[in-house]
């Protein structure tokens, strides 16, 4: 089996049939809620987790049937891009179902997970794309990530000022050089932290500035990915593809990830699920990734544990994992609405992280708060511990436990999902001497993992 | 004529168009809107209550996610279609200029979902809409609302690093001498409202309702 040529992809970008953006988005909604009916898919707010994979196996089936009939929608030539079964196909078999990530004694393997599977997951924690007051503190916050024994790899954020009074713009020469430069500090602080080898990714907001990154020495390696991602719901534009181009020339592996949106032209959560396995597929056939982040975002809720979102993701994800050999990215619990420093914060990122492991999937999209603004150093080493601990302890956790847990939870945060405790940053929750976190933080930690551990969730560091 | 003038069976032919655009049921509401006409209605009190009241069953029903994206869309489709039917018996000069809004991502920014929504939003609330998608520099957007005579530039930024951009179109326009003719509105994941306040912007939406709701104080 062989994967279809990124060129062919391409050529059919501008050979496709043309149509306007607004028709195919009315087009997806149609076709989405038929397919909804068609394969009898029914999303229950008391049932957020699929137990039996029955619906999930619905969603795959619907998801692909989705792909095929309605294609990608290339913004940038206004064209479909249109695959057949046998291709499709074709592409998900020769897809790796196993890579490496990282060099020497850090060094994983990543692979298919099944549901409920036995199967190391990877964790990539750390705050993703946030904003850092300084070199000097975020050299500390990394390596205070990559110090964390459950944690594989670790992402980046950014410097909001060059030389402290120089804004950092996306597009202009200061966006270039302030990524290459955080680049370096992350991988400066992973060797700090004895693990030189350890993955490390970060994402700019245009492809000059993601590509700047990577550098063997003190950079991006080949040995980490290069994220892409698709446009929401279903689209890809030429932006997106250069970075394909890039990472395929470079020899580095292709992340990919693309989220539908409950609420918007998915509309339902039965149709956001369906497009969340629609756009995993875009992501492989189109973007050529080898691993991808399926998964949906709320267009109203501000966190990715609403229990909509649970139910969408986690049964997009077993459907992907039942029916694939595929490498699936989760990071469910990635995003949650409340802040560092609380309990809530750690209970949503429970639920999403619980939720992706036992369904086949693999968490490395980091961890921070949903919404961060332009708050520096909004997040602490503990929740990238907390991110890797739930992980590692949810390996082999079967979807009745897993399911008891999350009602569990979302009874804690459910209430105050749209009111949520806005959290505290690293200084307020830190030594800053000692780079340990206060007795504070430290003790609530405790107290919540001790809580889970008593709910069913098996710590094993 | 005024609404309070109407008989109770005009009132009621009014409310089935309200009924029918809330219901996003376009072809009751084009008959409806004929039917209107027929009776002499004011056309211009239809386009002023049934839309209006309408625009507002459409937006409360997405708010507590009865109604979703497409069916907004297809909302403010309906609103233009039925809205030439009323307006092919009002004479030109008498036609309610509607409201012109060019709604753009800034540089260097490919998130749309957010701008997308609040696009949608303003369109099926009767605001003409000028959507320049997403990467659109400062120029371009001031170019395209000098040319549109708009009324408002409204901007979306979902990065840290792509916020400066909200603030350089307001100084632009300042420089430009042209800072006068338009309201600015600002939102996104991490702007704020003391950011909007801090650059000088007229407005700023946290979500797509507060930004409608922000649209109408500054322009209606």
């Amino acid at each position: 089996m062989t994967r279809l040529s990124f060129w062919e992809i391409l050529k059919r970008s501008k050979m496709g049939p043309m149509l306007e953006e607004k028709d195919f988005d009315l087009l997806m909604f149609k076709k989405t809620q038929d397919l909804q009916k068609e394969y009898g898919i029914k999303y229950d707010p008391e049932k957020p987790v699929d137990i039996d994979g029955v619906q999930a196996d619905r969603i795959y089936q619907a998801g692909v049937e989705l792909f095929l009939d309605l294609g990608t929608y290339c913004t940038t030539t206004k064209r479909i891009i249109q695959v057949s079964a046998e291709e499709l196909k074709s592409e998900i078999e020769a897809c790796p179902a196993e890579i490496n990530l990282g060099q020497g004694s850090d060094r994983v393997k990543m692979s298919h997970r099944d549901v409920e599977g036995n199967q190391d997951v990877i964790v990539i924690a750390g705050i993703q794309t946030a904003p850092f007051s300084d070199g000097e503190m975020m050299f500390k916050i990394y390596k205070g990530c990559a110090m964390g024994r459950s944690v594989d790899g670790i992402w980046g954020g950014i410097l909001l000022k060059i030389e402290g009074q120089h804004d950092v713009i996306a597009g202009a020469p200061s966006e270039i050089y302030q990524y290459k430069k955080t680049a370096e500090i992350l991988r400066r602080a992973v060797a700090a932290a004895g693990r030189p080898g350890m993955i490390t990714i970060n994402n700019a907001p245009t492809n000059p500035a993601t590509i700047a990154m990577f550098d063997e020495n003190l950079g991006l390696r080949r040995s980490d990915y290069m994220e892409v991602t698709g446009m929401s719901e279903m689209k890809v534009a030429y932006d997106d593809l250069n970075r394909t181009a890039f990472a395929l020339a470079h020899g580095v592996t292709i992340h990919g990830t693309h989220s539908s949106v409950i609420g918007g032209f998915s509309a339902t959560p039965e149709g956001a699920a369906i497009v969340s396995v629609a756009g995993s597929l875009q992501l492989i056939v189109v973007q050529k990734a080898e691993t991808f982040r399926c998964g949906a975002v709320e267009s109203r809720i501000k966190s990715r544990a609403t229990r909509r979102n649970l139910w969408v993701a986690s049964t997009a994800i077993q459907g992907i994992s039942r029916n694939t050999r595929l490498i699936v990215d989760g990071s469910m619990g990635d995003h949650p609405g409340a802040g560092p420093g609380t309990k809530q914060y750690l209970y949503e990122s429970a639920a999403g992280h619980v939720l992706s492991t036992v369904m086949g999937a693999h968490s490395t999209e980091g961890t921070r708060k949903f919404v961060v603004g332009n708050v520096c150093n909004f997040g602490t080493p503990l929740e990238s511990d907390w991110m890797g601990e739930v992980c590692k302890g949810a390996v082999g956790m079967d979807r009745e436990a897993a399911s008891y847990l999350v009602r569990y939870l979302l009874a804690k945060y459910e209430a105050h999902l749209m009111n949520p405790p806005e959290g505290e940053t690293f200084e307020k929750l830190f030594d800053q001497e000692t780079l340990k976190p206060l007795p504070y933080y430290q003790n609530l930690y405790g107290e919540v993992k001790e809580e889970l551990r008593s709910q069913g969730l098996n710590f094993i560091i | 004529m005024e609404y309070t003038s109407l008989t109770v069976k005009e009132k009621a032919l009014l409310d089935s168009l309200k009924d029918a655009i809330g219901a996003i049921d376009t072809e009751i509401a084009k008959v409806v809107a004929q039917k209107i006409l027929d009776a002499k209605i004011d056309p211009r009190i239809a386009l002023k209550y049934s839309f209006a009241e309408a625009a507002e069953i459409v937006g409360a029903k997405f708010d507590c996610g009865e109604l979703f994206l497409p069916h907004l869309v297809m909302a403010g489709d309906l609103m233009e279609e039925v809205g030439a039917i009323l307006e092919k018996d009002i004479p030109p000069n008498e036609i309610q200029k509607k409201k012109a809004i060019v709604i753009a991502t800034v540089q260097g920014d490919m998130h749309s979902v957010g701008k997308n929504i609040v696009s949608t939003m303003l369109r099926s609330s009767g605001f003409i809409i000028h959507d320049m998608g997403v990467d659109v520099p400062s120029s371009a957007i001031i170019q395209k609302a000098k040319e549109v005579k708009a009324e408002m530039i409204a901007l979306s930024s979902l990065l840290t690093t792509t916020m400066p951009y909200q603030k350089e179109v307001i100084d632009d326009l300042v420089s430009m001498k042209l800072r006068d003719q338009f309201k600015v509105m600002i939102g996104g994941g991490p702007v704020t409202r003391q950011y909007a306040e801090s650059i000088g912007a007229d407005g700023y939406g946290k979500d797509a309702i507060e930004a409608l709701e922000e649209a109408k104080r500054l322009l209606l």
